[in-house]
């Protein structure tokens, strides 16, 4: 049966990389979930030396990346960003040999917040004893089983849910996980923190302590300013972005708990990305990866397609900046703005990877924007982007208005943003997800890899 | 048409308890709606625990969607509040409650365990959460609107570059909700549904509208694809304080009536 299913799946993914369908991602784990329910726990079983699960509602895919650049070449990785189970699966058979056989040491997957549950559920503990390739028991007992919980923000409310009930699943399903498991946290996330409460594996948290990055005020686009445990207040030290910081409850007392790693020399621009490597980071030394490996394997380290992806057009560059939700989008646009650009193109969809609702626009402070950029709207949602630009105006018909470009044609869009901007200069895209791969399809004729 | 000597103070209702995805749109659009007609518009954050003074101070109360946890919160602290909001309301001030903030103005509303929380009282009607056996209400809606709507001027329209946008009597928004809402026989319905679930997904009917407050399940950023119900809520406001009809400065339109225009296309309505 095994091997059937596994060849099912590789001719899937053969045929639509061939005609290049784009969804080469998911269907072969789909059917192959169809034949075999349980066929993700019967590959996770083979791996080596363990398993490393990487979830949060920002920077999944970043951080993946890196902890496959610090951990080496034998990995399976979803590195396409497939993250719901037929995803994970499909990065198995992908793979895999023709007899559903894996011969790899680990697997790093970024998980959907709301598959989390199910796949951790999936993990059959303590490992089965991989009876085919008689594996000693010694080796069974040093595998490692890496939760990596990034951060939770409000997120495509019509398909997740609320961000509280994302985290009550979660805390159910961690608080099964053995002793030997270690699960990785931020720190600053009031939230992600409140996790590593009451579990019984070891518990590993990360965070910043940058004064001089804290927020002059706190952000709109705000999740979980209340206390976990007693519904007080918090209060802040200070705010990096979003609710992230150094926090306490004025109330009960309450406070971050102390990072076992604290600032780190970030492997890209933005803040975030430093939480991303301290996540990657933590991961490695969990390993006993040694230092210096660490610090190597990051410095060549290059984005995740969409995620600060650049491109060459002409003697111009594109920069794209994956911008999917509130505290992401605020997240890139800082990060963009300290690199000075003359133009933006702001990219909104509203396909199902993106979200059908829009309304979080509203919740992205482009207030931000300086009124000499200039900003170009478009996308499926093309008109709600542009009057959301609109109403950052102070006065009617102000400088930024007459700049604001609207462009429902996403091709048209691109070439008047490069249009804008003088030979070596850099466009800056800024698109939800269905529309960064629009973006890449047009820019290298591929929407992901 | 000179607005510059008119004030008027916008009441957002507990801003981080009840802002889940995208309601900061609403104040955005009122504020700037006012400030672009040279109307002075301040923001009052009503939060748990402000005075009833200050409450009372509000032209305009705007409230928006909470998470459960936070919703719980809300309540506690609005029921303090009761005759406060109900004078108010009473006595013509304009209101506009969207997402899930209807269930906390009508009799009770009865949560998916059973449990029967009291409401203001404001609305006649309940609001029913049938459990997650039912499935959520999701998804783009449009409604047309079916109480009487006077516009300041009336029928006007906004004109841009030759093209004349004539109000509509459509509303587009999008919807988000677990709780199905039950209108008493003495409560007028806001719009009737075009496309979309409404109230309840049975009678056709989306929101209520009690004297100058219009309670609806439009989630979040409501106002600004629907500029006419904006400026409804900014005269209304002006009219009751300063007890005379104000005709409102027209605005360029344009981009807003495109953005609604292009919802209706997309859903196939026309």
């Amino acid at each position: 049966m095994i091997p059937l299913i596994t060849l099912i799946g590789k001719f899937i993914h053969f045929v639509s990389y061939l005609f290049n369908i784009g969804s080469g991602g998911t269907w072969p784990g789909e059917i192959a979930l169809l034949l075999k329910p349980d066929i993700f726990s019967y590959f996770i079983s083979q791996l080596n030396k363990g398993l490393i699960i990487v979830a949060g509602t920002n920077g999944k895919t970043t951080t993946a990346k890196m902890i496959r650049q610090i951990i080496g070449k034998r990995v399976i990785h979803n590195q396409s960003g497939a993250n719901l189970l037929n995803g994970l699966v499909s990065a198995f058979i992908e793979k895999a040999s023709l007899d559903g056989k894996i011969d790899a040491d680990f697997a790093v997957l970024e998980v959907d917040e709301n598959t989390l549950p199910s796949a951790i559920s999936n993990i059959k503990y303590p490992w089965p004893g991989c009876q085919d390739r008689q594996i000693s028991k010694t080796k069974e007992k040093n595998k490692k089983l890496i939760i990596v919980l990034l951060n939770l923000f409000r997120d495509q409310l019509d398909r997740y849910g609320e961000v509280d009930a994302i985290a009550s699943k979660w805390q159910k399903v961690l608080k099964g996980l053995p002793s030997d498991s270690t699960v990785i946290l931020n720190a600053d996330d009031p939230q992600i923190a409140y996790l590593g409460k009451s579990l019984k594996s070891k518990v590993v948290y990360f965070g910043i302590d940058r004064p001089d990055k804290f927020l002059p005020k706190i952000e709109h686009a705000t999740d979980s300013i209340y206390c976990h445990v007693c519904g007080g207040k918090l209060f802040y030290k200070g705010i990096y972005f979003s609710h992230l910081g150094i926090w306490f409850c004025g109330n009960c007392g309450n406070s971050r708990p102390k990072p076992d790693i604290e600032n780190y020399s970030s492997a890209m621009p933005g803040l975030y990305n430093e939480y991303n490597t301290l996540a990657a980071v933590s991961v490695g030394r969990e390993l006993g990866i040694k230092e210096k490996m660490i610090k190597t394997s990051l410095a060549s380290f290059t984005p995740a397609f969409g995620r600060q992806e650049e491109f060459e057009i002409g003697n111009k560059k594109i920069k794209m900046f994956l911008s999917k939700n509130p505290a992401g989008f605020n997240a890139s646009l800082r990060t963009v703005l300290d690199l000075k650009p003359k133009s933006l193109l702001l990219v909104l969809n509203d396909r199902i990877p993106d979200g059908r609702d829009v309304s979080w626009i509203w919740d992205v402070d482009f207030e931000m924007i300086p009124e000499n950029i200039c900003v170009i709207a478009s996308g499926d949602r093309v008109y709600d982007m542009g009057l959301r630009m609109k109403y950052t105006m102070q006065e009617c018909k102000n400088a930024r208005m007459q700049k604001l470009i609207i462009e429902e044609n996403l091709r048209k869009a691109i070439e008047k943003g490069l249009n804008k901007i003088k030979t070596g200069n850099t466009l800056y895209i800024l698109p939800t997800y269905s529309a960064m791969l629009e973006v890449r399809k047009i820019l290298t004729g591929r929407k992901i890899l | 048409m000179r607005h510059d000597n008119y004030k008027l103070t916008i009441g957002w209702l507990y801003p981080d308890l009840m802002s889940t995805y995208g309601d900061r749109g609403n104040i955005i659009c009122l504020e700037k709606r006012c400030a672009w007609r040279d109307i002075k518009a301040e923001i009052s954050s009503i939060e748990v625990g402000t005075p009833d003074k200050k409450i009372e101070d509000c032209d305009l109360i705007i409230g928006g969607g909470a998470q459960d946890r936070q919703q719980e919160i809300v309540i506690k602290d609005l029921l303090k509040k009761k005759s406060v909001y109900k004078k108010l309301f009473e006595k013509g001030r304009p209101g506009l409650f969207v997402c899930g903030s209807p269930q906390l103005l009508g009799h009770y509303y009865m949560t998916g365990d059973g449990k029967k929380l009291p409401g203001l009282g404001i609305f006649d009607f309940v609001t029913r959460h049938f459990g997650h056996e039912k499935s959520r209400c999701i998804g783009n809606t449009v409604g047309k609107i079916i109480f009487n709507f006077q516009f300041f001027p009336p029928n006007a329209g906004s004109r841009c570059g030759g093209t004349i946008f004539n109000y509509k009597n459509t509303i587009v928004g999008f919807e988000n909700h677990g709780g199905r809402t039950y209108l008493g026989s003495g409560c007028k319905p806001f719009a009737k549904v075009l496309e979309g679930f409404g109230n309840n997904g049975e009678d056709g009917f989306e929101g209520a509208v009690h004297n100058n407050v219009i309670a609806c399940y439009y989630h979040g950023p409501l106002l600004p694809k629907n500029p006419h119900i904006a400026d409804w809520l900014i005269a209304k406001a002006l009219e009751i304080k300063y007890k005379e009809v104000i005709e409102l400065k027209p605005l360029d339109d344009a981009l807003e009536w495109q953005a609604h225009e292009f919802m209706l296309k997309k859903l196939n309505i026309t």
